[in-house]
């Protein structure tokens, strides 16, 4: 028995060095990077938004425009979720096979570039910033280089209801986290046995990290300082956080469990349980389909959240380009086409997101769309997560830390200070 | 009380309840309890997916209003054409099928050998080949994908590989990669295996001194008397193989190959789900399994198993 | 007997003749060979090599991105065990696995034996019963979200009939885990039913007639009868429950996202989809992974020894 085990063993074991060795040769691809100066070539792009076959037409037609620019250049689109994409990133990289241009989100552009995935685009930060939101463009630079182009983005403001403010006797929206909260107690609705029907504050319907970020900007605070160390724990930190635990906990603006982020339920500001919020731009596209007369009668109003200063959160999709692209011309093409007018403008317009071009501000999509204008006009206010290499595995983190402060487990110094401790140990790479 | 089964049935009326295939003569109250017993249960189960279909219905505007109607105001009958339309859901249809059915037709050969082999075989080595087969099922899916993904990229002399499997894109973005690495599951291979243990040493030996070899044996005595285990294989395979996502999503990348789940999905954006168009795919997409589930049924009846041994 | 005698090859009935009155070793080995081969070798070569390189990238700090390696030793294993996000993890996939699998399993041998007599519209009632495992789980779980609404949810509301206010179910860590139970337990007990189905069709019917005739009423028929020799159904359900059980991830995905209220609920897949897709840190994932294995190793002995050999055919 043994005999005839140890080969099979063996052969295993080798497979197994083998595949390893493999992967860890998939790096380097054989020819390098280096083209041969004319634009041209099949090149491969990854793409996490145009899904559907709506989008696959859209992407379709930009792309007959870019193919008309550039003849000798083909594009093979891949449709993917932004759910999948990480796994067909790692997957391409590791085979050694990357995709040539890669859409992928804003706090991914620092480590993806440390690690030399991504290529360097040779542009001046400067230059672009005349032309798109500079701070839309910082998304795409690593130590002053520029690794992607920003195509989408989306932010998180403040909303609400004009109609219920005004039964409330308030006239304009908060200016600091104290007229936050009273506001939002005013405005809170409970029935007699204490249930309740409307929250005055809805601090719940986006993801409990960009919350939390969009209050501590707005408080002065910083994710990381200067030197690259968390900051989130500073006394601006624990202000915005303890804000966001007494709106539930003590003023009881809201209760746990009201909505939840990207809620199957509906949207709470659409459905009229909510008079306020730290929303997303993208609820007035929501409110539009499931309740169009609050856009209608011109119910719905914004404002940036504010304490020190006014903040927004800003995230967004990029275009970048594989460091080890074996048309790297063609992919640069490409990455800049993609960024440009035509194609911005059809991206952000399938999906109701905020395009990256100044220029785009008049166009007719964008003046249609309250919440998009309005963020594009306080685009100055805007910050965005990550910065670090490490972001990535200090990024999923907040998200517990955070709850555990606003459903009471912790005190937010707490909760914030064990979160820097953790984050500390990702970024001395543990 | 073991009895060696040589007499023909004798069926005295005894009262219904817990117990294979009794017949007639039982008390209205026992039977009505059960029946009511199973109804409730029933509609546990199926509550959701009639919930599902209900919100198929409706318009998104309803599907998010809150408090959530039950009944659709309007029959939004548009959304299952509108869903289809979405994406190219007749060839990822015509995929999935492919798929599912090559996926099932060869775990049922494969396995069943397999299992054969190790339920009624002696051979060195069948404890140990055992492990390893349950040992294959303790490694999360995740953890293989990236692995999977490089042998099946790496396959030599496929797509413009070398015989080391270098310089092409190997098995990927082609039927190969999408059926043959599933083809064949551990679970169904010690499913069979369990089977198998429970059919009697008896028919063995009679078809041994009949002259079958063991290969005669295995095909014309002992599988057929695996019928319910054959079907219970080929739910189970076709139902993974159906509903698998990932897989077929990272070793293609154009949509040509890929399959309903990979379309399903679309419907979900970061920013919002179009539940609607989503309910009424998934509706869609399990009518088959409900067919070939139905159609299975037969397999599932007393006797089917134990005919040969009287 | 009714086995079916139809000829067997020239050349086997040649050497058969030789054989027949001793079947010898040789032939029944060979055969399992040939029989074997198929199966196995594909399980070697698509999960085997990847489970290998999973141990060995467990050993190792493999940058997946920067494609590059280095040996780690145990370093892997020391920082995930470090962790309490991974303590928690391991903690919840055993109280998860400790609620859902026995319950479902009984609920679904006891389904089965009363699926299995001559009902009328049994077809239909088996079909109602296996309906939750053929739906995707994405869709399932939008129900139960919509049955979890604290205000106006299903369950809230029925409990609001006897005077009790419900909990936020899983938006609240104190139930987030419990929910997911629930609604495990309510898919898993479809397909334990089928295979509990498939294995009654081959208990013979004069087993029951004859404990009948001992006097046996159906409950004692069942623990006497039925119960004893569904023992390998019961094995290969227990096995594969357990290991389903620990490798769960989808309702968890999507019913409690991200780990669920303050991270309650995240189980030992999410640690390692987390560690593979969020943090690409693929030599900390294998390193998760071989965790789980030997767990699952270990709880797969355990389960062998309760449901008692099995293995004398």
């Amino acid at each position: 028995m043994t005999i005839r085990h140890r080969p099979v063993l063996r052969a295993v074991a080798a497979a197994a060095a083998g595949l390893v060795a493999l992967a860890a040769c998939g790096g380097p691809a054989p020819s390098g990077g280096g083209g041969d100066g004319t634009v041209s070539g099949e090149i491969s792009l990854l793409t996490p938004i145009f899904e559907g076959a709506d989008g696959a037409a859209v992407l379709e037609e930009q792309l007959a425009a870019f193919q008309a620019q550039y003849p000798g250049v083909t594009v093979k689109p891949d449709y993917t979720t932004y759910g999948k994409l990480n796994e067909k990133l790692t997957t391409s990289i590791a085979s050694g096979q990357p995709y040539d241009v890669m859409l992928m989100g804003a706090g991914w552009i620092p480590p993806f570039a440390e690690k030399g995935v991504l290529a360097d685009l040779g542009l001046e930060p400067a230059e672009l910033g005349a032309r798109y939101y500079e701070r839309a463009v910082d998304a795409g630079v690593h130590e002053g280089k520029v690794y992607a182009l920003p195509i989408m983005m989306d932010t998180r403001i403040g909303i609400y209801r004009k109609d219920l403010f005004a039964q409330a006797g308030i006239t304009e929206p908060p200016k600091n986290f104290a007229e936050l909260r009273e506001y939002g107690k005013r405005l809170t609705q409970r029935a007699p046995d204490g249930t309740l029907q409307v929250a005055g504050l809805d601090v719940l319907g986006i993801d409990p990290r960009q919350a939390f970020l969009t209050m501590l900007w707005a408080a002065g605070g910083e994710l990381f300082g200067p030197d690259g160390s968390p900051a989130f724990n500073s006394p601006a930190g624990v202000k915005a956080l303890q804000t966001m635990a007494d709106v539930i906990q003590v003023d009881r603006s809201e209760d746990v469990g009201w909505t939840t982020p990207n809620s199957p339920t509906g949207n709470v500001m659409a459905q009229g349980r909510a008079a306020m919020a730290v929303g997303h731009h993208h609820f007035w596209t929501q409110i539009q389909e499931e309740a169009p007369e609050l856009i209608a009668e011109d119910k719905l109003g914004f404002f940036v959240i504010t304490d020190e200063r006014p903040a927004m959160f800003q995230g967004g999709t990029l275009a970048t380009v594989s460091a080890q692209s074996k048309h790297p011309e063609a992919a640069r093409a490409l990455a800049e086409f993609l960024a440009s007018e035509g194609p911005v403008l059809a991206a952000n317009e399938q999906r109701g997101n905020i395009p990256s071009l100044k220029s785009l501000e008049s166009s007719e999509f964008v003046q249609q769309n309250g919440a998009i204008q309005f963020a594009m006009q306080n685009f100055e206010h805007a910050h965005s997560e990550g910065g670090v290499p490490q972001w990535l595995e200090i990024r999923d983190k907040f998200k517990p830390a955070i709850e555990s402060a606003l459903l009471g487990q912790k005190s937010p110094q707490q909760a914030l200070d064990d979160l820097a401790a953790e984050a500390s140990a990702a970024l001395a790479g543990r | 009380m073991s009895p060696e089964g040589t007499s023909a049935p004798v069926a005295p009326p005894v009262p219904s309840g817990p117990g294979p295939g009794r017949l007639g003569g039982a008390p209205r109250p026992g039977r009505i309890l059960l029946h009511a017993v199973l109804v409730a249960l029933s509609l546990a189960m199926v509550a959701p997916f009639v919930w599902m279909v209900l919100t198929s219905l409706k318009s998104h505007a309803e599907v998010m209003s809150y408090p959530p109607t039950i009944l659709p105001s309007v029959w939004q009958w548009v959304n299952y054409p509108d869903a289809l339309g979405f994406a190219p859901f007749g060839t990822y249809f015509r995929n999935s099928m492919v798929i599912a059915v090559s996926h099932t037709a060869i775990n049922v050969a494969l396995a069943a050998m397999a299992g054969y082999a190790l339920a009624r075989l002696p051979f060195r080595g069948r404890t140990p080949a055992l492990v390893f087969v349950l040992a294959a099922m303790m490694i999360p899916t995740f953890t293989k994908i990236v692995p999977q993904y490089l042998l099946a990229k790496t396959m030599p002399f496929f797509g413009g590989n070398d015989f080391l499997g270098r310089g092409g894109s190997g098995w990927l973005d082609s039927w190969w990669a999408l059926i043959v690495p599933g083809a064949v599951t551990p679970l169904a291979i010690f499913l069979f295996r369990q089977f198998y243990l429970s059919l009697p040493r008896e028919l063995e030996e009679a078809a041994r001194l009949d002259g079958l070899g063991e290969f005669g044996i295995f095909a014309r005595v002992m599988t057929p008397l695996m019928k319910p285990a054959i079907a219970t294989v080929a739910l189970i395979t076709f139902e993974n193989s159906w509903n698998n996502f990932v897989w077929p999503l990272i070793v293609t990348r154009t949509d040509q190959l890929r399959v309903i789940q990979v379309g399903l999905a679309a419907f979900q954006q970061t920013e919002r789900t179009l539940w609607e168009y989503l309910m009424a795919g998934t509706v869609l997409a399990t009518v088959p399994m409900i067919v070939l589930f139905l159609f299975t049924q037969r397999y599932f009846v007393q006797g089917f198993a134990t005919a040969g041994i009287k | 007997m009714a086995a079916p005698t139809a000829a067997p090859p020239a050349t086997r009935a040649v050497a058969g003749a030789h054989r027949r009155s001793r079947p010898l070793g040789h032939e029944r080995r060979r055969a399992a060979y040939l029989m074997l081969a198929p199966g196995m070798l594909h399980l070697a070569w698509w999960i085997g090599v990847p489970t290998v390189a999973t141990f060995v990238l467990a050993f190792t700090r493999y940058d997946i991105l920067a494609g590059t390696m280095a040996w780690a030793g145990l370093d892997n294993f020391v920082a995930i065990f470090r962790d309490p996000v991974w303590w928690t993890a391991v903690w919840n996939t055993v109280v998860y696995t400790f609620f859902t699998v026995p319950v479902a399993m009984a609920i679904a041998v006891v389904i089965a034996v009363l699926l299995n007599t001559n009902l009328r519209a049994r077809a239909w009632y088996r079909t109602a019963v296996f309906m939750p495992h053929i739906t995707a789980t994405v869709a399932i779980a939008l129900v139960w979200m919509w049955m979890f609404e604290p205000n106006i949810g299903l369950f809230n509301w029925v409990l609001s009939w006897f005077g009790v206010r419900g909990p936020a179910w899983t938006s609240d860590p104190a139930w987030a885990m419990t929910s997911v139970i629930l609604m495990s337990v309510w898919k898993g007990i479809g397909l334990k039913m089928v295979i509990y189905l498939a294995a009654l069709q081959g208990i013979p019917h004069d087993l029951y007639e004859a404990a009948e005739i001992d006097g046996a009423g159906p409950v004692r028929r069942f623990f006497a009868v039925t119960l004893p020799l569904l023992g390998p159904a019961t094995f290969f359900v227990l096995v594969v429950s357990l290991i389903e059980s620990f490798q769960v991830f989808e309702q968890f995905y999507v019913l409690t996202p991200e780990g669920g209220p303050a991270g309650s609920t995240t189980v030992m897949t999410y640690e390692i989809y987390k560690s593979a897709f969020q943090r690409f840190d693929m030599s900390v994932a294998s390193a998760q992974s071989v965790v789980l294995f030997v767990f699952l190793l270990v709880l797969t002995i355990v389960g062998r020894r309760f449901t008692g050999r099995d293995d004398v055919a």
